[in-house]
């Protein structure tokens, strides 16, 4: 860094204005409006008569069904960080580890091709390998493993299954950067001091990666509470998550109060998870300085 | 850490010692799992997208498999299908204003933070990246909101300002590692040889930032051209981006047109990426 930092801002820092109307106008007003709205009684353009109110955070917390709501989203988002880390962590110590530059490449390229095809798009594959005549059921019957095609889609396991596979780009990228940074002559230095690549792994550097687990499952936890295309459509209109609730309120009840309290509630959680994210990836930049 | 290399034959030496050789000995299959591990994940990755490939060249009416063999006629629906080309030529218009604008402020923004001495950047650079992490399904809602509350509709500008909010963090993040790498001396040094600081900026800075411009544009492209949760709220009946009529048909069909249309929107991120590894390289813009 420069050690310019200490004049006062130049010419260059009006560059910053456009993106600041942008953010002022399209983002904080917005969120302003909906946390606005979420204590009105109603529209305050179309409705005269309008009123603080409670009545919509009184409504979530009264009614049992929403509550079921927001923990069914919490679950969901729970097994599936669980998963993707199971599933991240071992590509993730592959790609950081690899010698090839071309290996490293291609793995890129692995997880990254995924990222890169549409959500819609890849919950429609998930869609036609999990239905009851989809590729999973159709190949387990011919080979008679089972009579009966396996309930795979419209449960809550099928929506973990398409999540996982949309988030865990997220948990790799973000376990690479920090096993990355793990100098690997630690791991040599326990194997060769006598453990197992199996124990130096455990004590050495497993350890030292837990900011990345941690940065990479708030993350990924993150997106998969606000998912919404995969619970819906894996789920077949059958489980209801939060973000689901929040586009049912305004398209079939249009109850815009309602839904902006939920979406505060939503950002809420978001909010302390994002600032979560940002200390555990301090500890990772903060350990380096202190190296 | 002590990073002097004359360490490093010490380690060379030890590696030869008996202890680590009875180690490796004791786990002969670990590398092996390992692997077979690490293709089982990687199968997991990339087999949903190669089905998709299959059902889309497949020409039975419903999801089947094995497939019974190879047509053309999916695709062929797709391109003769009047609501599908609206939606693909209506998400290609939004991508391209959304990676102008986007590219425009993020760039500028990049700049003023890595250049214009601002107080508080820290803080500046976490809420322009926050919208990667807060839902885009309350970006959507809270537009959306708005935009009912000042009775404006829901004009093309209004889900191309959405899709901005959402793509900008992506070029002022590409821009700002370019920004934060290159030699400022450079930039002093055309200035002292008697440049003024427009056509410092023209002739020195510009060029050196434009692999990270452009690695950050042609990401704003793909996630505009992808993008759901914000275009759900925003778009009209009648005017729909491609993502948005593929779910609503998605809803009642599962034949092997959306399998085509995943294949072409597939095809253009491949095109995309490969683009984009062409100019700048991917390993630049995946740091996180």
């Amino acid at each position: 860094m420069s050690s310019t930092a200490t004049t006062r801002p130049n010419g260059l820092a009006l560059f910053i204005l456009p993106s600041a109307l942008l953010f002022a106008l399209f983002f904080f007003l917005p969120i302003g409006l909906m946390a606005l709205m979420s204590v009105l009684t109603g529209n305050p353009v179309v409705m005269p008569k309008v009123a603080f109110t409670n009545r919509h955070y009184a409504r979530m917390i009264g009614d049992p069904y929403y509550l079921e709501v927001i923990w069914t989203t919490i679950r969901i988002g729970l097994v599936t960080t669980l998963v993707a880390l199971l599933i991240g962590y071992p590509l993730a110590h592959w790609m950081a580890r690899i010698k090839s530059r071309t290996g490293h490449a291609l793995l890129l390229m692995a997880v990254l091709a995924p990222m890169l095809t549409g959500i819609v798009v890849r919950t429609f594959a998930w869609m036609t390998l999990l239905s009851d005549k989809g590729v999973v059921n159709q190949t387990l019957m011919s080979l008679g493993l089972i009579s009966q095609p396996l309930k795979l889609m419209y449960t809550e396991t099928g929506i973990v299954v398409g999540l996982v596979h949309i988030y865990v780009p997220f948990m790799v990228l973000t376990l690479t950067g920090v096993i990355g940074r793990i100098d690997e002559r630690l791991e040599q230095a326990a194997e060769n001091l006598g453990a197992s690549p199996l124990r130096a792994f455990l004590e050495v550097t497993l350890p030292l990666s837990l900011p990345g687990i941690l940065a990479g499952s708030l993350l990924v936890f993150a997106l998969a509470i606000s998912a919404y295309v995969t619970p819906i459509l894996l789920g077949g209109f059958q489980i209801m998550t939060l973000p689901i609730l929040i586009y049912q309120q305004i398209s079939a009840n249009f109850n815009v109060g309602f839904a902006a309290a939920l979406g505060i509630v939503l950002l809420m959680i978001s909010l302390l998870l994002v600032i979560a994210y940002n200390r555990a990836l301090g500890l990772v930049s903060g350990q380096r300085e202190l190296q | 850490m002590s990073t002097s290399t004359s360490h490093s034959p010490s380690f060379a030496t030890a590696r030869q010692a008996t202890p680590a050789r009875t180690a490796a000995a004791a786990w002969p299959y670990c590398r092996y799992l390992y692997l077979a591990l690490n293709i089982a994940i990687l199968v997991f990755l990339l087999a949903p997208i190669a089905i998709v490939v299959v059902f889309a060249l497949n020409p039975t009416p419903f999801i089947q498999f094995p497939p019974v063999g190879v047509s053309l006629r999916w695709f062929e629906k797709f391109f003769a299908s009047r609501d599908f080309m609206h939606a693909l030529g209506f998400s290609l218009e939004v991508a391209v204003l959304t990676t102008l604008s986007a590219t425009l402020l993020g760039a500028s923004a990049a700049l003023a933070l890595a250049r214009g001495n601002l107080p508080g950047t820290r803080l500046i650079v976490a809420t322009m990246l926050s919208p990667l992490m807060l839902p885009a399904i309350l970006t959507g809602l809270a537009l959306f909101q708005t935009y009912v509350l000042l009775d404006v509709g829901r004009p093309t500008w209004g889900l191309v300002a959405g899709h901005t909010l959402v793509t900008l963090p992506y070029v002022a993040r590409t821009t700002l590692a370019v920004l934060h790498n290159f030699d400022t001396r450079l930039e002093e040094a055309a200035r002292n040889l008697g440049a003024s600081p427009l056509r410092t900026f023209f002739e020195v800075t510009l060029p050196l930032i434009k692999p990270g411009v452009l690695a950050g544009a042609i990401f704003a492209f793909i996630v505009s051209f992808d993008q759901f949760p914000v275009s759900l709220f925003l778009v009209s009946p009648g005017n729909e981006t491609l993502p948005v009529t593929l779910f609503n048909y998605l809803k009642f069909d599962l034949d092997g047109t959306i399998g085509a249309a995943s294949v072409v929107s597939i095809v253009l991120a491949f095109v995309v990426v490969i683009g984009l590894d062409r100019t700048v390289g991917l390993r630049s813009y995946v740091k996180l």
